[in-house]
């Protein structure tokens, strides 16, 4: 090749990179503003509300929690009580214990005066078979509460029982160990409840890191900022992600994930769309784009909400082993749903979710992180062969520096402005600290599990289920 | 001087492009160090703020429940009460020591009644916050407006209710709702009235709210609910059949069995399980005859009530459907046939191959 | 010797307790506020008070528990007054199972309360 087509072909790649750069970032800059709005409106709408009505009204409609447990031992009594002390009327407790090959169950027994009873599960999604069977209690004080035994079949098939198993309007699906706060169960349902044409099918919520955060027998006390790095660093990922980025979907009803985690569902769509798929290491992503999928196909007017205020808090991985195992399996399991639904790309007859929605998660989530390393190694490439140009390279990287920094500022403040949940005194400059150090960190561990995960994708398909040490909740001291 | 000439220079041979790239970083720059202080001076005054709340609350309730405590039965307020009006006056004038004293004032009343709610009522007039309430209502911002109506209400201000009175068409969806229970909550059933001629829908959280309202304030003899169930607004028959359920509004049976042939399905859905709460049992006849035409919802729904009201004659119909297509539906009858006539239940023939069918049987058998 | 009667308190509202706190020790009795569940277990065990108030929905351990704590696992016999809110009806009717001696449902008066506190003690 003459030097001519090498410096067109420079010149090409250049281009593709400059506008995909600036189509990422000019998508940030909207999505963050109509956020912003979004967030705002949520706060002036919501900050005369008195959420105890819905708590104590009859006709408040009925919610199942459902949490599948695999040998959460170490933690399960305590999460179980915290999940029994929500405030709310009209709900109650389902745990799912996935073929646990610990102790799990005999401690909700003993602690629960549980016996185990004889009940009809109406199977409208096929699961694995039951182990030791449906437990409810003894005590009228803990009616609320059944505990299932079953034969281990993951996440997605735990879950799946739990659909079976209530008679509930609405269930909620959660990690057992989520610390819920006592009225997240009435600020979830209220979306549902204000609509008048158009139909709430799902609701999600901010998760919140747990991490050095004080938690005493299953209830938050203290909340404190995370003392690792890494810790800090997912802090400030989630605040920029929930509020800058979300909060803009669910106004555009392009909302297309909501956390496994943490979400609201309405139970008979679920159902309808045959439950969360146990072939599948992204049940959480899938089961939305079906459930949207549905809607669209039967024409109704439906809507999927979401609920900034802090509401669920779990335990974020703390080491980089554990953290880069997690961002795998979300990279593998956004490309396995991708793929499986990928007839609505570009879809007209799925509207925004075929138009939007699933377009743009293509281009800036899945491939993002494949085309910015791409990026690096032809910038390698490029100073190899000493043909790079040092004095765009260098303005460019330092304003994409500045850029980042500003959008993780611009986080922190939408924070600070309506929930300020750190309130220590020194925690913000660490806050600065973390936005400025967090490109070189966080960022890179991100890019390099998301390789991983598409190589595993395509070429390691015997990848299990990576299990997360739990080390249960730090205690840490209570400042005053 | 020269190094700095030096950098100009330097600028100045760039090309533009890049020029501008630089200018453009200086302003990120610019803007990076602006928010960065103003964090720091936001998080200094939220603590600050913080503080201030928790000192003025323990004060304010202090001389809150003082001034409660040493009225002595008569309507006139003695010295040492006034002494608390006035110094509460003068606080209020501040808007944060003013957002907490109502909002403590809120908390109290929330779950107190009788004489010393009616105190706390004359102590929000008597500090001039009524004052601010009222201005609140002529603010331009929705949300404002909002609080301002609802913390009247809350104070059950009838003085004001002329100018809440004249926005009650607000354009805005909140403010009109939030006028609504304003007058549920200072005349109860009376101030229902807007449901004559609401053309706009009530949600399922409007309904709650204005239930709750009622519930809170004393009870008054209900009024003729009927018109509005023959409402043309569907909201309105939603929210009515919950008045007539929650009340036991057994006069307007008639109307509710007329209401079986409502347009809507969620509607005739709700009818039959107020019906069933109301345990109207010459609608069972009705609900039997139409049963084989109505959707499966109904159908299960019916089943849910049909215990309640079930007598011997309905043997046969309940045999008609114990092998109906719905799980539900099935179980149901079969419990009901096992708890009625067992002699019949122990006829059923159970065909070893259906085996969904026997599990469901052997259930009910066992329990 | 003490003849004042103690009365536990459970409730989270803390004005509430508060405005009880005064208008029942103005009566004479002696008050101890706890503003949560786990909080009013642990006071009953210690001071075995002549009479229990509690509020049904509270943080950490509900009212149903502390009934049961009380009737079940301290067998005390001290009455024992539920405080609901509205709606609340299921829960009212099981506190009364489990042990219960009367309720009043939100908002209530005070002075309401004191005339079925000196009954239930008298």
């Amino acid at each position: 090749m003459d030097t001519g087509s090498i410096h067109i072909l420079i010149y090409v790649i250049n281009i593709f990179f400059i506008v995909y750069t600036l189509t990422a970032v000019g998508s940030y800059v909207i999505l963050g503003t109509l956020s912003l709005f979004e967030t705002i409106k949520y706060f002036r709408k919501n900050s005369y509300v008195d959420y105890k009505q819905i708590l104590s009204s009859t006709v408040s409609p009925s919610i199942s929690i459902i949490a599948p447990a695999y040998n959460e031992s170490l933690n399960i009594i305590d999460n179980v009580s915290s999940l029994l002390s929500n405030h709310y009327a009209n709900y109650d407790v389902t745990i799912i214990n996935d073929g646990s090959t610990d102790d799990s169950l005999e401690k909700l027994i003993e602690a629960y005066d549980l016996e185990c009873i004889d009940y009809l599960i109406n199977e409208q999604i096929k699961t694995q078979a039951l182990r030791a069977g449906v437990f409810k209690s003894t005590n009228p004080a803990f009616e609320k509460l059944t505990v299932i035994d079953k034969e281990n079949g993951g996440k997605a098939d735990a879950l799946n029982v739990g659909l079976n198993m209530s008679k509930s309007d609405y269930v909620v699906c959660i990690d057992v160990d989520c610390l819920l706060l006592e009225d997240a169960l009435q600020k979830m349902i209220k979306p549902f409840l204000e609509t008048t044409k158009t139909r709430v099918i799902a609701a999600g919520g901010v998760i919140r890191i747990a991490n050095s955060c004080v938690v005493k027998n299953g209830k938050l006390l203290a909340v404190n900022f995370p003392k690792k790095l890494i810790e800090k660093t997912q802090v400030l990922e989630y605040i920029r992600a929930f509020l800058l980025s979300r909060m803009a979907w669910s106004r555009l009803n392009g909302l297309l994930i909501i956390s496994g985690a943490f979400g609201l569902f309405d139970r008979k769509i679920i159902i309808e769309v045959g439950g969360y798929d146990t072939n599948t290491i992204g049940e959480d992503l899938e089961i939305i784009v079906r459930m949207r999928m549905h809607m669209e196909e039967q024409n109704i007017k439906y809507k999927m909400a979401y609920i900034p205020d802090p509401l669920c808090w779990t335990e974020a991985p703390d080491n980089y082993k554990t953290f880069i195992s997690q961002r795998n399996r979300w990279t593998r399991g956004a490309i396995e749903t991708l793929r499986k639904h990928r007839k609505i790309g570009l879809n007209y007859k799925y509207r925004l979710l075929g138009l939007l929605s699933y377009p743009y998660w293509f281009l800036y989530e899945r491939i993002g992180p494949v085309i910015e390393t791409i990026g690096i190694v032809y910038l390698t490439t490029l100073v190899v062969f000493q043909k790079l140009r040092w004095d765009y390279a260098f303005v460019l990287f330092i304003l994409a520096y500045l850029f980042t920094v500003l959008f993780s500022l611009v986080a922190i403040l939408t924070e600070e402005h309506t929930f300020h949940q750190y309130k220590e005194k020194g925690i913000g400059y660490k806050m600065i600290l973390t936005v400025l150090l967090e490109p070189f960190t966080l960022h890179l561990l991100i890019l390099y599990a998301a390789i991983r995960g598409n190589w595993d994708y395509l070429f390691n398909k015997n990848k299990r289920w990576g299990a997360m040490i739990r080390k249960g909740f730090q205690k840490s001291k209570v400042n005053n | 001087m020269s190094k700095y000439q030096y950098f100009i220079e330097y600028f100045e041979q760039f090309p533009l492009v890049i020029q501008l790239l630089w200018i453009i970083s200086g302003f990120f720059m610019i803007a990076v160090l602006v928010l960065i202080s103003y964090l720091k001076m936001l998080r200094s005054y939220l603590r600050k703020k913080e503080k201030n709340t928790t000192k003025y609350e323990k004060e304010y309730e202090l001389s809150l429940l003082t001034y409660l405590f040493s009225g002595n039965e008569v309507d006139e307020v003695n010295p040492e009460q006034q002494l608390i009006i006035d110094q509460l006056k003068t606080c209020s004038i501040d808007k944060l020591k003013r957002k907490i004293l109502v909002s403590l004032l809120v908390k109290l009343k929330k779950d107190i009644s009788g004489e010393m709610s009616e105190s706390i009522n004359k102590l929000y007039s008597q500090t001039g916050l009524i004052g601010y309430g009222i201005a609140q209502l002529k603010s331009n911002q929705w949300h404002v407006v909002v609080k301002g109506v609802r913390e009247l209400a809350q104070f059950h201000s009838t003085e004001v209710y002329n100018e809440i009175f004249n926005i009650r068409n607000h354009s805005n969806r909140e403010i009109r709702k939030e006028v609504q229970l304003y007058l549920v909550s200072l005349f109860n059933f009376k101030g229902l009235a807007f449901l004559d001629d609401l053309k706009t829908s009530l949600s399922e959280w409007d309904q709650i709210q204005l239930l709750e309202e009622l519930h809170r304030g004393e009870t008054q003899e209900i009024p003729d609910i009927t018109p509005w169930l023959r409402s043309e607004n569907e909201s309105v028959v939603f929210f009515t059949l919950k008045l007539a359920k929650t009340y036991n509004q057994f006069e307007v049976k008639n109307t509710l069995i007329d209401l079986l042939l409502h347009k809507n399905k969620e509607v005739r859905i709700q009818v039959i399980l107020t019906l069933g709460h109301l345990n109207v049992v010459e609608s069972k006849e009705i609900l039997k005859r139409n049963f084989n035409q109505s959707s499966q919802e109904e159908q299960v729904v019916f089943f849910k009530i049909f215990e309640s009201l079930y007598d011997n004659n309905d043997e046969s119909f309940l045999l008609e459907h114990i092998r109906h297509k719905n799980f539900d539906i099935k179980l149901k009858a079969l419990s009901m046939l096992k708890k009625f006539s067992i002699d019949t239940f122990k006829n059923i023939e159970v065909l070893p191959t259906d085996i969904a069918y026997a599990k469901i049987f052997k259930f009910v058998e066992n329990n | 010797m003490n003849n004042k009667k103690t009365i536990v308190l459970a409730e989270d509202n803390s004005t509430l307790s508060l405005l009880l706190k005064f208008r029942l020790e103005k009566e004479g009795y002696v008050l101890l506020i706890a503003e949560d569940g786990r909080k009013a277990i642990e006071l009953i065990e210690q001071h075995r008070p002549d009479l229990i108030l509690t509020d049904i929905m509270m943080p950490f351990v509900s009212g149903l528990e502390v009934v049961s704590f009380v009737r079940g696992k301290l067998n005390l016999g001290s009455p024992i007054i539920v405080f609901s809110a509205a709606g609340q009806e299921e829960m009212v009717l099981k506190s009364f199972d489990l042990g219960a001696n009367d309720f009043m449902s939100k908002p209530f008066s005070p002075n309401e309360l004191v005339i079925r506190v000196k009954r239930l003690l008298h």
